[in-house]
């Protein structure tokens, strides 16, 4: 244990034990707190994880606490009037998240917008929802003061438990590749319509049993004013302030916001009343942290965090953020079979493992990729070359499931076009993209792992409680993540985040997650643009590992030329969407149409493309 | 019924004022503004405190039509020094940011109303006469009217800006792509302050009409109206100033019938969500948005 987390489990311990001694009276009022927290702790999920700002929570709130008077009224026994708001809420949340199947961020807003305004004036005006008189009955053993807030300190603990999960699981990489990278993370197996709803669906549990919390200490609802639109805005405040992803911070914001005023009876220097001054404080204190701290309280704890651990361990353990040296061994395998002459190699003589036949994309009226006709064998390197906009991406687009594509394109004889890139995945193709395409705000082991999401069968959401196989799944996941890493000397780096690593680290990452799902097919765009010489130079050795050693085809976009003539086969050369010449790298760069194609002119000739 | 369509459309020229500004301001920066109905409301009712205990300091009693000239100049000012203040520095950040920032100075701005001028409604005299018309047998007060000319007069005047001053091509060119238009020439924060400053002038002038119209204001109320205002905005496609225009007259029309021929009390609400996740499923850039308001 870290000397920071000492010092956290230690402060938690001493706010927790605190808050015994502060009398019946203010107990009830922290309940009350606990109630909004845990609602704010669910709102966090969709905002920090998934990058979508719900403005119905407080309704969702409501709905969870009325549900459960309502149920409890009836006559159902606590627990299962509790579960009752709880599923209620999931199914109010996860309607209203349909229209983000359709609609990004922007205008998701503004439909949960539009569900808080219906929910209030609509649900929460009806006296059959709401009528004053009706009461939900608490078993003798939840009466006191004292025994609520152990209630709610329970409710608390069981979705603090449930946000481990989500960040330790399957649902934790499907998050943060929606929001970060949603359409490249189809590739992965990623599926951008069900991960939303599970969202929706989570956060909507986490609010509904808040609500519940609220129907437990109030006993009857007679007022709507906790579920109004004011109090969902309130919400956002608090994750925001508190700092999104902070469970801690989060808290800590709800004290401020929703309790603090009750302890304290008036403010010193402005002198007012903190129930006055305390809610137009924390609109502005929303303002300032989204313009000056995003991060928020959170942000202030981690730094703190920081600094104790520096003074405890001066020396800090930080990682060499370059990949460390490989198994020599496996290195000079490698290169002693690059050692065939030139001359003497020829085109692999085995089945075309891709081919294209007439492969065709067009945006509106612009045609990206005209007809394109080629092949790729088992067991080549092949180059992919062409001025920018000939059309290269796109082809791995097509070939990846990206784009709108007509015509052929097999792979084993199998037809990829019209399966979704989740399939393509499966069948053994992975690819990189020319920028980034993983996800920076997450370690490095956490974009490796997001990497074999499709190798994974059991949901996202069976993940989150253990169930099926997903336990010895996810054990297997981190090992061939481990392995991945270790091949490209990454392993010492797997905690820490991508965005801190030097460019061409995260370019070595990309490529080591895109193998870790042990591919047949490797499409690299670009693998050494933003490259120094060293850098590209250990590059190509790898390239030619992995065919050596893991037996892997690749097809590689490349602007650097020497690159090329070291690795590669074979090299076509694209302009406009149409081949314009094929062969040996050595001698398709020495053309005079593919120099034409690379400088723009046809009379640059001599001594070939050195770009 | 047509009575009913009539007062709604009218109500939803005035939403469309508050919808212009919040277009102008997507357009201009790619940032979705919840705080329009705020910062029009602030001005009005600002306004209004003047006109019945007089100004600070000069003791005037300010005349109904100056309370709308001053929520016009005081939209326009908090416009400026919500940009400059807070939006300025989200312009490179997430767009989610930005929308949490609006949110946050709406409700500041909600809060500081209360503080400032008490939670009862504000009795708010007409700003542009006392007359009133029949049309198909609705009866229409001088600030409907107002708002639909108002409206008719804005939208006229944007688009002479959009297709005849080369300011205007700035604006839409800043739309497009902020870095190259900054290279281009534009000067791109100009155009940030203009488009907020616009948007808070139209707020203020909404707020005054819309206020008179519903015979007062309280503070939250344009809360109401900017939400209907959005609901329109977003209907219509968030970079279309026809579009918003479409969509609050819909979102009015739709207020007005529904919420007059039903009993039960939210029933315009469910509509107006019905209309706008119906139109945003069907077509997620809105009616006549263009691709990047998708």
């Amino acid at each position: 244990m870290k000397p920071s987390q000492a010092l956290a489990l230690f402060a938690a311990g001493g706010v927790l034990a605190a808050s015994f001694l502060v009398g019946d009276v203010k107990l009830s009022i922290l309940v009350g707190v606990l109630a909004v927290a845990i609602a704010a702790l669910g709102l966090d999920v969709l905002v920090a994880r998934v990058g979508e700002l719900s403005l119905a929570h407080a309704a969702f709130f409501g709905i969870g606490a009325f549900t459960t008077v309502n149920a409890g009224d009836r006559g159902l026994p606590w627990p299962l009037a509790i579960l009752a708001g709880v599923v209620a809420t999931v199914i109010a949340a996860t309607i209203a998240g349909l229209p983000s199947l359709r609609i990004r961020g922007l205008q998701v807003a503004i439909t949960t917008l539009a569900f808080q305004v219906f929910a209030e004036s609509f649900l929460f005006t009806r006296t059959d929802v709401t009528a004053a008189g009706r009461e939900l009955v608490r078993p003798p053993f939840l009466e006191g003061d004292v025994q609520l807030y152990c209630f709610a300190l329970v409710c608390l603990a069981l979705v603090l438990a449930l946000r481990h999960r989500i960040a330790v699981t399957k649902a934790s990489r499907s998050f943060f590749a929606v929001r970060d990278i949603e359409t490249r993370a189809k590739c992965f197996g990623v599926e951008p319509g069900p991960t939303k709803l599970l969202a929706y669906a989570l956060s909507g549990a986490i609010v509904g049993l808040a609500g519940a919390v609220f129907a437990m200490k109030a006993g009857s609802i007679s007022a709507k004013e906790p579920f109004l639109l004011f109090e969902s805005l309130q919400l956002v405040a608090i994750v925001v302030v508190g700092g999104r992803g902070s469970a801690t911070g989060i808290l800590t914001a709800a004290f401020l916001v929703k309790g603090l005023s009750q302890f304290v009876t008036t403010v010193p220097i402005v002198d007012l009343e903190p129930d006055r001054i305390f809610p137009i404080s924390a609109a502005l204190l929303l303002v300032i942290a989204v313009v000056a701290f995003p991060a928020g309280i959170g942000g202030v704890y981690r730094v703190i965090g920081r600094l104790v651990d520096e003074v405890f361990d001066p020396a800090g353990a930080r990682p060499d953020p370059r990949p460390q040296p490989v198994d020599p061994a496996a290195a000079e395998h490698a290169a002693a079979l690059r050692d065939v002459p030139r001359a003497v190699r020829l085109r692999v003589p085995t089945p075309a493992l891709l081919v294209a036949d007439a492969a065709r994309v067009e945006y509106g009226g612009i045609v990206a990729l005209d007809d394109l006709s080629l092949e790729v064998r088992r067991g080549e390197i092949v180059g992919l070359i062409g001025a920018n906009g000939a059309g290269k991406s796109t082809f791995f687009n097509a070939v990846s499931g990206l784009g709108p594509t007509t015509g052929s394109i097999t792979y084993r004889g199998e037809e990829l076009v019209g399966l979704s890139p989740a399939r393509r995945s499966a069948l053994g193709i992975a690819r990189t993209f020319q920028d980034m395409g993983l996800v920076r705000a997450e370690t490095v082991r956490q974009n490796v792992l997001l990497a074999q999401t499709w190798l994974v069968p059991t949901p996202a959401a069976a993940g989150l409680f253990g169930l099926g196989q997903s336990v010895r799944e996810e054990h297997d996941l981190r090992r061939r993540a481990d392995l991945a890493l270790e091949l490209f000397g990454l392993g010492h780096l797997a905690d820490v985040r991508l965005g801190d690593l030097p460019y061409g680290t995260t370019r070595i990452v990309e490529i080591a997650a895109s193998i870790a799902t042990g591919p047949e097919l490797l499409l690299l765009d670009e693998p050494s643009a933003g490259l120094g010489p060293e850098e590209s130079h250990a590059l190509a050795d790898s390239l030619l590992a992995l065919r050596a050693e893991l037996g892997m085809t690749l097809v590689v976009i490349e602007h650097h030329v020497p690159l090329i003539a070291r690795v590669c086969d074979y090299a076509y050369c694209l302009e406009s969407g149409s081949l314009i010449a094929e062969g040996r790298p050595d001698v398709v760069t020495q053309q005079p149409q593919v120099i034409a194609s690379f400088l723009g002119r046809s009379d640059a000739a001599t001594g070939g493309v050195s770009a | 019924m047509a009575a009913r369509l009539i007062t709604g459309l009218t109500s939803g020229a005035g939403y469309a004022l508050v919808a212009i500004g919040v277009v102008l301001i997507f357009k201009g920066m790619r940032i979705l503004s919840l705080a329009q109905g705020e910062i029009g409301a602030f001005g009005f009712l600002l306004a209004l405190r003047w006109s019945a205990r007089g100004v600070p300091g000069l003791g005037w009693h300010i005349s109904p039509f100056v309370t709308m000239v001053v929520a016009v100049v005081v939209g326009a000012l908090v416009g400026a020094l919500v940009e400059r203040l807070v939006v300025r520095p989200l312009a490179t950040r997430p767009p989610l940011d930005a929308l949490i920032a609006t949110l946050g100075i709406a409700l500041f701005l909600a809060l500081l109303e209360k503080e400032m001028f008490g939670t009862a409604a504000h009795f708010a005299p007409s700003p542009v006469g006392d007359w009133k018309i029949e049309l198909f047998g609705a009866t229409l007060t001088a600030p409907r009217v107002i708002a639909i000319v108002a409206l008719a007069i804005v939208a006229f005047a944007l688009w002479l800006f959009f297709t005849r001053t080369r300011f205007g091509l700035g604006v839409l060119a800043t739309s497009g792509d902020p870095v190259v238009a900054r290279i281009l020439g534009i000067p791109v924060t100009r155009v940030y302050r203009f488009v907020w400053i616009a948007a808070g002038a139209l707020a203020g002038l909404a707020a005054a009409l819309l206020g008179s119209a519903f015979g007062g204001i309280a503070p939250f109320d344009m809360t109401r109206f900017g939400l209907s205002a959005l609901a329109g905005a977003v209907i219509g496609g968030l970079d279309s100033i026809w579009g918003a225009i479409i969509g609050c007259l819909a979102v009015g029309a739709i207020e007005g019938v529904v919420g007059g021929t039903f009993e039960t009390s939210g029933t315009a609400e469910l509509a107006v969500l019905v209309l706008v996740v119906g139109t945003l499923l069907v077509r997620p850039r809105g009616l006549l948005g263009s691709e990047a308001a998708a």
